[in-house]
């Protein structure tokens, strides 16, 4: 049988036709990847749950802290095989979870990113469900997208006043009268009568840890950048009473400027140049591993509060685990996340005493209420803050911590606007009006309405 | 048997565009479709049709970092181009000493990871701890805010991408330099022309077509600086080193896929531009092109 000739016209229109088809299914979105489902516990027994599973974490002491307790995951549901990578999480997961490729099969994440990438993400709200109740609402307020829950919640990062307990005696300073931000400012006056040199409150040079800073204020006073309807929320009372503090603290001379914990300031932490330290409780990393010759002069009490009576406390930061929505073993994920974040073995071994920190870990606590007991400690008093209960501080703290909204998804793009400009306010290069107007201004047009 | 006679070139060439077509035809044309689209990478991309071209030039924060862009162009550019051709011209001249070594010294930046190279940029222009402030200090001069102010930052950085690839355009000047017949000289000097003006009228001339190459690949590479900010300043102090390459990655970063790939049409429209006129004005005065 003879083949039909075929013209080089015809051929090259087929070629042409062939790339017509291919891109026409190279449409953005033509995969038309499903929303994910929500995800269900695995029904076997621990004994009979196998499988192996791919983890990131960020690297650091926190890796090694996350290894041992996986070790003792291991032992819990022998069966489970945990490939536990160190990663640049900022840097690569969004971008991974975008291409699909290599997806983990859990990642641990900033709460601030999460619900810029829901979509992506596995609906966990079954499986948090039966914890849900007795997890800090902070937390799953945080957690939570369109009345869904897409990560596990972990760790509350209560923000604490730290503060240089020596100076504060010799300038007749009692912690106990510092309730206000008002107070603070009073106090800090009176510290800088005594030294002219000292420039007591630590204010953050990094734009984004001073909106995270900035965060932490509003969620005290029991607000968010946003309403639970997603409007801002920038040019309320709260918001301006946290503009005008920062701007009568800069104006009166009693803020050291500074990029956290970089060589500067470190310097005038350990100079006595800086005296108090409004952060969350994971600044206590500072006295017990970078500063020198003030190692055992810092202490940790709650936050002033904004009115008297007030919360004592907010949360600055946090993190959640995650499971992508095309994870391999997403059942096997959520069991090493219920066992680290829920169950009291797991939480243990992730808080108690281990060859990272031999004290237990002290730069949070749990989410999960039930472990946040004062009387049961899971770290021990820190000899760098002279052998204070952190536990108690940060426990009795967190405890106050107010709800919040969720999260958008643009958090982390606003700084390019709101944190820089909290820096242009406290280097008085802005007011508190022009902060609110064009930041209100810039997050609406370039994230919100593009949304 | 004709099937076969005249398919056969095309089934030898065709491997290569088969790549082609995948690697880069299909990602062409992707963002090109993308860059009218608001998608972030899962679920149904939406047709916003021009919106995100018009968001863009709409933007204050796109011609801002376009702006900055054009400052560092303006710092590196022709400062490359005089230093460039100067070193090329001394490490031409046979007569030079320590030659060898001087090629070495000049290229080792250029081999040198970038990111290596930035981290020693942090710390020796870190306003309270760097070498460059200490070394002011002990002159009586203050400290300058290299990388934190808005006035010290661009010049910082170009400085750093300086460093990093004189070298590259050295080794370009130097190839056209080598190219330029040693006769043409020689008949120079013997018209009586000086040393200057064999550099004015001769090697300009003579090196104009690697001079325009360099500037042409120099604007390129100066339009989509993305790994100097990115490691040495994140785009700061207040967006003052926020380059037309960390913008258009800001947008992907943030799944803001369809803004993503706009901005990058527009960049590749821009330097196409830039490229053109450098080139036209660089052209050879014989009308070569």
């Amino acid at each position: 049988m003879s083949t039909p000739p075929i013209g080089r016209r015809g051929f090259l229109r087929g070629a042409l036709g062939v790339g017509a088809l291919a891109v026409a299914g190279c449409a953005p979105g033509g995969g038309g990847q499903a929303a994910p489902s929500r995800l269900a516990a695995p029904s076997a027994t621990a004994s009979a749950v196998k499988g192996e599973i791919t983890i990131w974490n960020r690297s650091g002491d926190l890796f090694k802290v996350f290894d041992a307790a996986i070790a003792k995951f291991k032992q819990a549901y022998p069966g489970v095989t945990v490939n536990h990578q160190q990663v640049d999480i900022d840097a690569k997961l969004a971008n991974t979870l975008i291409s699909g490729t290599d997806v983990p099969d859990g990642s641990f994440w900033d709460d601030a990113k999460i619900g810029g990438q829901a979509e992506h993400l596995y609906d966990l709200t079954d499986l948090v469900a039966p914890y849900k109740d007795q997890t800090a609402p902070y937390k799953i307020s945080v957690n939570t997208v369109d009345g869904k829950i897409y990560g596990v919640p972990w760790d509350l990062d209560p923000g604490l006043l730290w503060y240089r307990a020596d100076i504060l005696e010799d300038a007749g300073v009692d912690i106990a009268g510092i309730a206000t931000y008002d107070d603070l400012l009073a106090a800090s006056r009176t510290i800088k009568e005594r030294n002219p040199a000292s420039k007591p409150i630590h204010l953050d040079k990094n734009p984004f840890l001073s909106q995270l800073w900035l965060e932490m204020l509003a969620n005290q006073q029991g607000t968010s950048l946003t309403d639970a309807n997603g409007k801002l929320r920038l040019d309320s009372p709260e918001y301006q009473n946290i503009f005008a503090w920062i701007r009568q603290a800069t104006g009166d001379g009693l803020v050291t400027h500074a990029p956290y914990l970089e060589p500067a300031d470190v310097n005038t932490l350990d100079s006595g140049q800086q005296v108090f330290v409004p952060w969350a409780i994971w600044w206590s990393f500072a006295p017990q591993n970078l500063l020198k010759t003030t190692k055992g002069k810092w202490r940790a009490a709650p936050l002033p509060a904004w009115t008297p009576g007030g919360a004592r406390s907010g949360a600055m930061g946090g993190s959640s685990f995650v499971i992508p929505a095309k994870a391999k073993n997403p059942e096997l994920a959520w069991l090493l996340y219920e066992y680290l974040c829920f169950k009291d073995e797991g939480i243990q071994a992730v808080y108690g005493p281990n060859s990272v920190y031999p004290g237990g870990l002290s730069t949070s606590v749990p989410s999960y209420t039930p472990a946040l007991d004062p009387a049961k400690p899971l770290f021990q008093p820190i000899e760098a803050l002279g052998g204070q209960d952190l536990w108690k501080v940060a426990t009795e703290a967190a405890a106050t911590i107010p709800a919040a909204v969720p999260i958008p998804w643009w958090w982390a793009q606003s700084v390019d606007y709101l944190g820089n400009n909290v820096q242009r306010l406290i280097e008085g290069k802005m007011s508190p009006d022009d902060v609110i107007a064009d930041s209100a201004k810039k997050i609406q047009r370039n994230l919100i309405d593009r949304g | 048997m004709r099937v076969r006679t005249w398919l056969t070139p095309y089934v030898f060439v065709s491997p290569f565009f088969l790549v082609f077509a995948a690697f880069g035809v299909y990602p062409l044309i992707f963002a090109l479709q993308l860059s009218f689209t608001r998608w972030r990478g899962a679920g149904e991309a939406v047709f916003v049709g021009l919106g995100n071209y018009s968001y863009l030039l709409s933007s204050p924060d796109f011609w801002a970092s376009l702006g900055n862009s054009a400052v560092l162009w303006l710092l590196i550019v022709p400062v490359q181009v005089v230093a460039g051709l100067g070193a090329a011209v001394l490490l031409a001249n046979a007569k030079l000493r320590l030659r060898g070594f001087f090629r070495v010294a000049f290229i080792a930046p250029f081999v040198t990871p970038l990111v290596a190279m930035a981290q020693v940029w942090i710390v020796v222009f870190d306003t309270d701890y760097g070498l460059v402030n200490y070394v002011l200090n002990l002159v009586g001069l203050p400290d300058v805010g290299w990388l934190t102010s808005t006035t010290w930052s661009k010049p910082t950085l170009a400085l750093l991408f300086l460093w990093k690839t004189t070298g590259f355009a050295i080794i370009i000047l130097l190839a056209g330099l080598q190219a330029v017949p040693g006769q043409v000289y020689e008949a120079a000097g013997l018209d009586g022309a000086s040393r200057w003006r064999q550099f004015w009228s001769l090697t300009v001339p003579l090196v104009r077509r690697s001079i325009a190459f360099l500037v042409v690949v120099q604007t390129l590479a100066v339009f989509q600086m993305f790994a100097e900010p990115y490691v040495v300043t994140q785009g700061g102090p207040y967006g003052s080193t926020e380059t037309a390459g960390l913008y258009l990655y800001d947008h992907i970063s943030a799944s803001d896929l369809g803004t993503g790939a706009a901005n990058s049409f527009l960049l590749v429209l821009l330097v196409f531009g830039l490229s053109l006129g450098a080139v036209r004005l660089l052209r050879p005065k014989d009308g070569t092109s």
